[in-house]
């Protein structure tokens, strides 16, 4: 039998970078490199994995990891690159800095102060994805007891598939006794939903709806029943078992297009929150941090050809929003990333694994241990300041611009865009499956009814070219009646399937919203 | 003693991280699969290590064999010629058609990890166990089916 040898192997452990769960591991070394994960039992989340991280060890280690500098593929020296940055400081008016995921507090801090230091304006977060909003509701008290002692929960979204770990405290609060009620809103029949005492399936993207509704809220002019498909006499007799049970939850999860409006949505819960009395619990990817103005505000500045250079800090912009490319077509942008990337300059980022500082989590703020030391050549946020011989200024938290959220004309909003999709048009939603991340371990799949598949004569595991007005895409057919008619699911993991989804631009906050899509389907030959 | 990998039904979350902590150990190899039961359930399926493997049986050069001592039904790389005959001959339907590396998908019940398999350790929802003879006697196993549906399920 061969077994590890000990004495060749060492086991460092880390916490999970994938997501704000705050799960455990070790990455495990040989004389080679990274050899795989291991599943620390004494770790907080006991060795359990979800698919994410058990991959870990092929993300750290990828082919497509990036080492140096690019610019259009091709390899390009860091003094070069450092010298153009200067050049853009020394006007700092023609120059935008954002930042995504993959940053510590730490890290955005001195990010900030940089931005001050230098007298550069133009500070947002790109981090687009609408679970951004749920951020406000993470406190630093949280803890699965609060689950336990819970008569009600509420879930809006699959945290099976957001945050799998969670899966066990969820289910054996479900199954401990027969006096608690569990409660799933979706608009697909998910496994979370397969647990629940009462699954409330919505049509797509109408949850902020249901979410007011619940709470006792007048939609004046809004036919509550026919717009979420949820009868109103129901819905009447939840709101009032809502308000009555004793200790509750309301878990939120929030994945990529999968709602019109991800601003409402975030009121519907504060508003359902108030009227019943229980707390919000919001699973999430990266608990993102404010900039001094919304990202909307940086493609205005660029519209009026006043920013020339963009620099973004983290690993997701602007690979994983490739609609917004057009609009940044005139500008220079750099950005840091851990994979390799044509569309930019590319520079290498050491992911949160390998450093250390401090991240917030579910359960509260975590202490990043930086065991695993950065890959080769990449470098860290505070490292590429200093290259950069930025002036930093210590700042605490950046100036944050408090969204105005007119509810009566997003929910008309709502309204007309859930309207039914033109003829042999489908409605393209996004959701989170655990398993397709960043195509490591598979590709995804896209999930269609099967009275849609018969109409397009279409079998299990066909290919399709998904077409909507920002591109197209191949995918490989699903059919489940997970579902409904005139609805196909794809989960947004890699660049290719996010740029099919269309965005709106708010406009009382400003936001950007990746909404679901309109797109035509057919056989790939 | 003898060990297996026992699932609780009414566990399993669906999430697959069972499926990716074999592939990510196996160099994609999924060792683990999963069922899909009529669009209601997804269950991961794991090679039993049958007392009398028809996979051993079937193999045409000998790549499979049986450890007595442990149970284990392992089979060899080297000698194996990616006939699919095993999979073809496994009434559990546990081993994949397709070849990875022009070899069979086969669980050895990641016998180079001392702590025993990795798809155990990672399950998110606690659903697959690794238990001894004498625990599966005193566990409830076999009696429930997670499901999408709830008449699929008999813990309410």
């Amino acid at each position: 039998m061969n077994t590890i040898d000990p004495k060749t192997t060492t086991t460092k452990p880390v916490l999970c970078p994938f997501c704000s769960y705050g799960c455990e591991f070790g990455v495990v070394f040989d004389d080679f490199g990274i050899k795989g994960v291991e599943y620390l039992k004494d770790g907080c989340s006991g060795g359990r994995l979800c698919p994410r991280g058990s991959a870990a060890g092929l993300y750290l280690d990828h082919p497509r990891r990036l080492c140096s500098p690019s610019r259009g593929g091709r390899a390009v020296e860091w003094t070069k690159i450092t010298a153009e940055l200067k050049k853009a400081l020394a006007s700092p008016e023609t120059v935008a800095v954002t930042f995504d995921r993959n940053i510590t507090l730490e890290e955005y801090q001195s990010i900030a102060g940089f931005c001050q230091g230098a007298g550069i304006k133009q500070f947002a977060s790109s981090y687009l994805e609408p679970e951004t909003c749920l951020s406000d509701f993470l406190r630093s008290d949280f803890s699965e007891k609060e689950m336990e002692s819970a008569q009600t929960i509420v879930i809006l979204g699959d945290p099976f598939n957001q945050a799998p770990v969670s899966s066990k405290s969820i289910i054996n609060w479900r199954l401990g006794s027969r006096d608690r009620r569990l409660y799933v809103i979706d608009s697909i029949r998910t496994h979370t939903a397969a647990y629940a005492h009462e699954f409330l399936k919505v049509r797509v993207g109408t949850e902020p709806l249901l979410l007011l509704a619940l709470a006792q809220r007048e939609l004046s002019g809004v036919d509550i029943a026919k717009a979420t498909g949820i009868p109103g006499a129901r819905i009447s007799e939840l709101a009032e078992s809502f308000r009555r049970a004793g200790k509750g939850l309301i878990i939120a999860c929030l994945p990529f297009a999968h709602t019109y409006d991800p601003v409402l949505l975030t009121e519907g819960l504060r508003v359902l929150s108030d009227y019943s009395g229980k707390a919000v619990v919001p699973y999430v990817e990266f608990a993102g941090y404010k900039g001094k103005m919304s990202f909307a505000g940086i493609l205005d500045a660029i519209k009026k050809k006043g920013i020339k250079y963009l620099i973004n800090f983290g690993e997701l912009f602007p690979f994983y929003y490739p609609q917004l490319l057009p609009a940044l077509k005139n500008v220079d942008v750099f950005a840091t990333s851990t994979l390799k990337y044509d569309g930019c300059t590319a520079l290498p980022a050491a992911l949160n694994i390998e450093k250390s500082g401090t991240i917030m989590t579910t359960f509260g703020p975590r202490k990043l241990t930086g065991s695993v030391k950065p890959a080769s050549g990449a470098k860290t946020v505070s490292e590429m300041l200093s290259m950069c011989e930025a002036k930093s200024e210590k700042l605490k938290v950046a100036e944050t611009q408090e969204p105005r959220v007119d509810i009566d004309s997003r929910i008309g909003r709502i309204l007309d865009m859930s309207i039914k999709p033109k003829k042999d048009h489908f409605r393209l939603i996004g959701e989170k499956i655990a398993f397709y991340y960043l195509n490591l371990l598979d590709k995804e799949m896209l999930k269609m009814n099967p009275a849609d598949g018969a109409m397009l004569t279409l079998r299990q595991g066909d290919m399709v070219a998904v077409e909507s007005k920002r591109g197209s895409h191949g995918l490989r057919v699903t059919l489940t009646s997970d579902v409904d008619p005139g609805v196909v699911a794809v989960p947004a993991e890699s660049p290719e399937v996010r740029g099919l989804f269309d965005y709106v631009i708010e406009e009382d906050n400003r936001a950007i919203s990746f909404v679901p899509t309109e797109v035509k389907i057919c056989r790939e030959e | 003693m003898q060990r297996r990998i026992v699932l609780d039904l009414d566990l399993c979350c669906g999430c697959r991280s069972c499926e990716a902590a074999c592939r990510a150990a196996f160099k994609g190899e999924a060792r683990i699969r999963h069922g899909d039961i009529s669009g209601v359930a997804y269950l991961p399926l794991a090679c039993k290590h049958c007392k009398q493997p028809l996979c051993l049986a079937a193999c045409p050069v000998e790549a499979i064999t049986k450890d007595e001592v442990n149970g284990l039904v392992v089979r060899s790389a080297f000698t194996c010629i990616g006939c699919r005959s095993c999979a073809f001959a496994c009434s559990f339907g546990v081993i994949d058609a397709p070849l990875i590396r022009h070899v069979s998908q086969k669980c050895n019940l990641c016998s180079d990890r001392e702590q025993g398999p990795r798809c155990v350790a990672a399950c998110s929802s606690g659903a697959l166990q690794w238990l001894s003879d004498e625990d599966i006697g005193r566990h409830e196993i076999g009696m429930r089916l997670v499901s999408k549906d709830q008449f699929f399920r008999r813990r309410s």
